[in-house]
This record gives C-alpha cells, structure tokens and sequence, in this order.
C-alpha cells in the first residue's frame, strides 16, 4: 500500500486509504466481528489437525484488501502461464523418453528419487497429454518489488474457496468501496474449473460425468470439496461410493451403478488406489489405477505431478523453462541451495543461522528451520539432519516478504507480511482466476502464513484498468 | 443419487426428528416430575429412550443433563443435532443454504455454555426452543428442497422414527398394566403433543383404551403410528415407482403388511396379544423396515456384494448402531 522508499501511498491505494480514514475502530471491529460470525454460521471452516476435538475454525479473514494494479497483474499471467506450460512438458518428458535427463540439464538421480515420482506412470498417456490442470503456485515479493515464485503446488492446492468467499464477504461489508474500484470479478472460477475437468473425459461426445473425489468430512479442506462440487453442479463422492468393474470405474447410487469419466481428487496419490499404493488406504478406490492407465477414466492432476513440488525440482525451474521454451523466465525462483550438492551444502552448513532451511517434500510450513530464529540445538539438529540426508533438504536466503497494512487483534493497523496464491487451470487454454488467495501471517514478524500456524487470509482485487 | 447420500439425507432428518421428540418426552416429564413424590422421576425416561445401561456406566450422576448434553449419551439432544449436522455436513452440497446454515446455528448454540444455562435456569424455554428448531428444519426440508428422491428419503427417516417414538411413549403406558393415572395419561399424550388433538376427538373421556387407540389408530393425527406408516408407504412407493398396493421391494412389503394390520385393528386385539407384546411386535417391524430400506438403496447391488465385503459388513454395523438407539 505504500511505497518502501518514499512512504508515499501508491496511486491505486488512495481511494481506499482514504475511505478507511473515515472508520473508527469500533465500526472496522464491529465489520470483522459480523464477517466471521457469518462465516463460521454458513460452515466456512477448515479442520486443525492434531487437535483432539477435531474442531473447526474459520479461516481468519482480514477487511483491508489488497490491491493489484493491471500492468502488473498481467505480468504475473504471463509468468504463471509460462510457468505451467514449461512444468507439464517436463512432466510429460519425464514419464516419457526423459529427454532432458538425457541432455544432462537434470540428472536422474533428483528425478527418480523425488518422493512423489510414481514409476507406474512410466509411458503412461494421460488424457490431453495435461499432467497438472490446476495449479496454486505461491507467489512473494521481495524488497525490490518483483514477484518471485516460491513454490508450485502441482498436486491439490487448496484455498480456492476461501479466495472466492472473501470476495463475497467484501462486497457485502464494503459496497461503496467496491464499486469505486474496477475490480475483476472471480466468480467465474467454478464454471472454469468444470470445462477444464469436462475437456479430459475420455468419452468424448457423450455428456461427460465428473465427480469430485473427497477424503471425507473430516479432511481439512472438506469445506472447500463441498463448496466447489456446489458451484459445479458434480457430485461429490468418497472412495467408498465409487467402485472399479473391468477397469471402469462406477459410482453406487440408489438406482444402481454409473459410469465416471473424470475424477477431480483432492486425495494425494498414495491414498488414491490400495492396490497400487499404501495398501492401508481406507481413503482410495481398489483398482482405480488400472481405470486410470488404461485410459477409461481421467484424474485432475494426473498421478506424479508431485515431482514438481519437490523442492530441489523447483530449484531447477528456471532452466526446465530454458530447455523446453527456449525463454527466459518471466517469474524469477528465491535463489535455492542444494544440499545435495558438494558446494551447496558446505555454504549452507556454515551459514545456517541466516537460511531457511526446508525439507524438499513437506508442505504447510511444516519440516523448516528458520534459521535467524533458530536455538543453538536447532541448527546443530538440523546441520546432523543436512549432513545424513543431503537429498532431502534445500535453504533458501530469508526473504522478507512484503508487507501489507492489516488489522490486528488489538485493532490497530500494523503491516503483516503477506503472500499470494493465485489458481491456474490448464485445459483447453491456460486460465487464470483474476485474483489469489493472500494470506497473511498475523502474528507480528511472522513470516508463516500457512494457515494451520496463525495464518489469515485477505481479499485481493485485480483492477480492470 | 449416490447411496451414501440417501443415507446421510434418510439420518439427517431421523436425528432431528429424534431430538425433537426428545425435547418434548423431557419437557413433559419434567414438568410433572415437579409434583411428583417418586424420588426416581426420570427412571421411566431412560427406560423409554434405552439408555438406562448407558446411564449406569456413564461418568455423569445428572440425569437431566445425561438426556440432553452428555457426550457419553449417543442419544442426548445434543449428540442428535450433532449426528444430523454431521450428516448434512456430508451432504451440503444436497440440500439448501437455508437448512445448512440455520442447522449448523442450533448445534453451534448447543455445543455453548449458553445452551447449558439456558437449560438450568428455564428448562421450558431450552426445551421449546429445541422443539420450535426442529420444526423449522423440518418446514424448511418441506419447503426448500426438491421433493425429490431425496426428499422421500428425508421423509422415510423421519416418519420410522416419529412411529418408533410414539410407541416408545405407548410403552411406558403399558408400564402401568390398565390401571395408568389420569395425569399419566395426559403427559403420554403431551409427549405426543396429541393432548389437544385427543380432546377434539374423544372430549374427556381420557382413559389407557381411548389414548392407547388414539395414538396407534388415529386416521387423521400426524403422530399417530397408523398415519405415519400410511405416509411411510407411500414415501417408500414414490422412490421405487411401483404403485400403492403392490411391493417391489421388502420394507414395502412389511410396511404395507403393518399398516394393513393397522388399518383393521381395535383396542380389543391389542388385549388379546397385552399392551407391551403388541408394542414390541410393532417396533421390529419398524427395525425391519430401517434394515430393509438400507439393503435394499444403500448396500451394493446384490451382483457385487461379495467383492468388497469389509465395506458392506461396515455399513451394515453403523446402521444397525444408529438404528438401535
């Protein structure tokens, strides 16, 4: 909102920061009070894990949103389109002839033993030739302004529905506001989702059925499963409703069996097939892989797209984009030490009170070391854990992410570092949804904004200008 | 529609329908237990909802609070709004904003301290509020959502467990041998809320035959086992699609067999089996029911129940848990 060097409010921030001027503290509190009452009224609450109770919460929701100017949003497309297309081909490479380990740009070794590499997907065709159709890559901003990526999530981003339920809560609190801004709409998102699962059946010509798998109501996101299969109009279904015969797979309802062509899951896919995977999966459907890769059936996102996510894969974006687009990345990475790497791991080991430290295939903020506010038994554990596992760890110099003006649980108004998601969908052309989940760490110089760790989320307008 | 959402649909409205029936047995026991000498009041309760097992082996010495609020009791109201909100839970995307949101409300309300207060400072506010939710979920089922397959399979829960209720109350009558007081009496009918209902039909001349009739026979009052089996049979014919008098399915075998032998019967039959065995005849067949509309629309088709047997035998115990209660 405003700018690091001058202090001066950014042009397209004006009007707003005026209108809250015009709020006291008790009619913003009074707002927010009403918004999370609604929102934990209507069910808007996702499940803590390792809480015994297993007790729903909201999502906490910030009233000052942000704001991205066109010129620079467009920049992000751009960027996030390259991006996408770059990783699909990779994938597609890699469960294929492997040309790009063959020309030494990645060597096999960091393909082949990234924890979510699925072997059984070896030459396997999947519908369109698309592996990831929807992609939540997390974006943040450095000092200078850029943009930089900092990770994909290629398998089931989550938030989405938060993202479109934000704006919803927005235009009810702040109508005035709202419309004095041109900002781009985001309720398209679900009819968008629903062409990019429809144009993977593979029973063209014939009105394709989609489902959307669910790991079930006590999953995290269950809110956001049931959200997006309303929206679509699909239904969404458990592992125990749907059934594979003859490697198709039908789902069980009161007049029989149905035929299924396209899964949308937001189950990973260790848990999709017993058969295939972890047999103790009670989550999963027995022989849906073998529906799968004969082709009787399509998954949104395609088996082994976790390769991506990996966070040494990651470090090596910059040059799949080279290889396979013959252009310079648009969006940058946050610079990446890799353990594995002789030259690397010396450099990170003898500075690891200033990295980050992650491991390569944890999510949710989840396996890090922060290391400016690590103890001395911390880093010594982590540089033990560095040392016998080089392949599974990556540092990272400590970002300071940007800030963003946001309200606080004593009701002023402090900056709270933030970051973006926005949701990308690849099917017949690549789109993006107009906006992104930001989240924002709520606790004072936090920089987590995961948020099963004080994380909150903020409404994001894209203007139209 | 899947199976599993005609099941979560069928024991949505169940469990409102039990709580609702809950709040109202409580109330009316309460109410009466204020001038009552017995120092076990609430014993008949327990042993109308079976829980008095459960009560022995549970932490809480409160009965009142055991029937509504305890986690140990399965069947306490809270519990049951809790079951149905867990249900509607897994079906959201089935039924309207109106019933999800003014649903999940009353169990966020139940689950707080407020709800507990409420109920030890003025028991027959909390009580009636129960009973007033639970109607409003239920005219927003009527009035919301398709009345479609679904929406039978709503009204099938909830008319075996408002059938089920009715003779539960008829059971503690049976308690009293023929010789039932006249406020025993009157209290059996306001658990019912069949009191006033009753006088229209039969003025004052209340007595353990006309109340007995009353609440089994009734053509025309909605709590009456006969009217709600009568409706049973038609819900059950509407998801089939096979006409009324015919069955193409066991639960409408039965249930067409129940309401026939409903439709001819008088209190003098009813004598010559005992109050308590014609009862219990009657609630297996409603458990007969429940089991065979779950075989028949939740189970696998019959071709390929053996392939994945430890789903279905899983199935098949959570029902029968559910439906014990």
């Amino acid at each position: 909102m405003f700018s690091h060097t001058s202090r001066k409010t950014f042009p397209h921030y004006k009007c707003l920061h005026e209108h809250y001027a015009n709020y006291n503290v008790a009619s913003l509190s009074n707002k927010q009070r009403l918004i999370e009452n609604t929102f934990l009224e209507e069910g808007i609450t996702f499940t803590v894990y390792g809480d015994n109770q297993g007790t729903e919460r909201i999502f906490p929701f910030d009233l000052i949103p942000r704001i991205i100017p066109q010129k620079e949003w467009q920049l992000i497309e751009e960027g996030l389109t390259q991006r996408l297309i770059a990783l699909n081909l990779f994938l597609h490479d890699i469960y294929h002839e492997g040309q790009i380990i063959k020309d030494q740009v990645i060597p096999e070794s960091v393909v082949k033993t990234a924890a979510h590499y699925r072997p059984e997907m070896q030459g396997v065709k999947v519908s369109r030739d698309i592996y990831i159709q929807i992609c939540g890559t997390d974006l943040i901003r450095d000092d200078a302004g850029n943009y930089l990526c900092l990770e994909d999530n290629a398998r089931c981003p989550s938030g989405v529905s938060y993202l479109l339920e934000n704006r919803e809560a927005m235009k009810r609190a702040f109508p005035n506001l709202y419309s004095q801004y041109r900002v781009k709409p985001v309720d398209n998102y679900p009819d968008l989702l629903l062409k990019t699962l429809q144009h993977l059946s593979p029973r063209q010509g014939h009105g394709p059925v989609c489902v959307l798998l669910t790991p079930g109501a006590y999953n995290s996101a269950y809110f956001e499963h049931t959200f997006l299969a309303r929206k679509m109009g699909i239904e969404i279904v458990e592992g125990r409703d749907l059934i594979v015969l003859d490697a198709y797979v039908y789902m069980r309802t009161t007049k029989g069996l149905e035929q299924v062509d396209v899964i949308y899951r937001r189950l990973d896919d260790d848990f999709l097939d017993p058969l295939c995977f972890r047999e103790d999966s009670m989550l999963g459907v027995s022989g849906l892989m073998e529906a799968y890769m004969k082709g009787n059936v399509a998954l949104a996102n395609a088996v082994g797209t976790g390769v991506a996510d990996d966070k040494v894969i990651y470090a090596y974006v910059p040059e799949i984009i080279k290889y396979y687009l013959d252009q310079e990345p648009i969006l940058q990475n946050v610079p990446t030490y890799l353990a594995w790497r002789e030259k690397d791991r010396s450099y990170i080991l003898s500075h690891l009170d200033s990295l980050v430290v992650k491991s390569a295939n944890e999510s949710g903020g989840y396996g890090m070391l922060m290391g400016p506010c690590a103890t001395k038994k911390e880093l010594q554990n982590f540089a033990k854990k560095i040392e016998n596992e080089p392949r599974n760890f990556i540092a990272q110099p400590v970002i300071s992410l940007s800030r963003h003006p946001t309200i606080c649980e004593d009701l002023s108004i402090e900056g709270r570092h933030v970051d973006l998601r926005p949701f990308v969908l690849y099917g017949d052309s690549i789109e993006i949804i107009s906006g992104g989940l930001t989240r924002v760490a709520l606790n004072k110089d936090s920089l987590i904004v995961n948020s099963s760790q004080g994380g909150g989320s903020k409404d994001t307008w894209v203007l139209n200008d | 529609m899947l199976s599993r959402v005609a099941n979560s649909l069928y024991w949505l409205s169940r469990y409102l329908e039990r709580a609702e029936n809950l709040a109202r047995l409580v109330e009316v026991n309460r109410y009466e237990s204020l001038d009552s000498t017995d120092p076990n009041p609430w014993l008949p309760l327990l042993y109308t909802t079976c829980t008095e097992k459960i009560f022995r082996e549970s932490k809480e010495q409160d009965v009142g609070m055991f029937i509504s609020f305890s986690e140990d009791n399965p069947d306490s109201i809270r519990e049951c709004v809790a079951h149905a909100r867990e249900n509607a839970r897994m079906v959201r995307d089935q039924i309207s904003e109106e019933i999800w949101r003014d649903l999940n409300r009353f169990h966020l309300f139940i689950r707080s301290e407020d709800a507990v207060e409420l109920w030890q400072n003025q028991p027959e506010t909390f009580h009636r509020r129960t009973i007033e939710f639970c109607m409003l979920l239920s005219g927003l089922i009527h009035a919301t959502v398709l009345h479609d397959e679904g929406w039978h399979f709503m009204q099938i829960g909830k008319l075996i467990e408002r059938a089920d209720k009715t003779t539960r109350v008829l059971d503690m009558l049976a308690y009293y041998q023929g010789i039932a007081p006249r406020a025993k009496l009157a209290s059996a009918l306001k658990s019912c809320s069949a009191f006033n209902a009753f006088q229209a039909e039969y003025r004052s001349r209340i007595s353990l035959d006309n109340a007995m009739s009353f609440l089994l026979f009734s053509a025309s009052f909605p709590r009456s086992v006969r009217f709600c089996i009568q409706q049973l049979d038609y819900h059950l014919h509407a998801v089939s699609g096979s006409p009324i008098g015919s069955y193409t399915n066991e639960a409408e075998r039965i249930t067409g067999s129940t309401l026939a032998q409903l439709n001819f019967s008088s209190s003098s039959n009813i004598l010559q089996v005992g109050y308590h065995d014609y009862i219990d005849s009657l609630q297996k067949q409603f458990n007969e029911i429940g089991q065979q509309v779950f075989d028949t629309y939740i189970l696998l088709p019959l071709e390929i129940r053996s392939n994945t047997n430890s789903e279905t035998r899983r199935r098949q115990n959570d029902h029968q848990r559910q439906q014990q209660q």
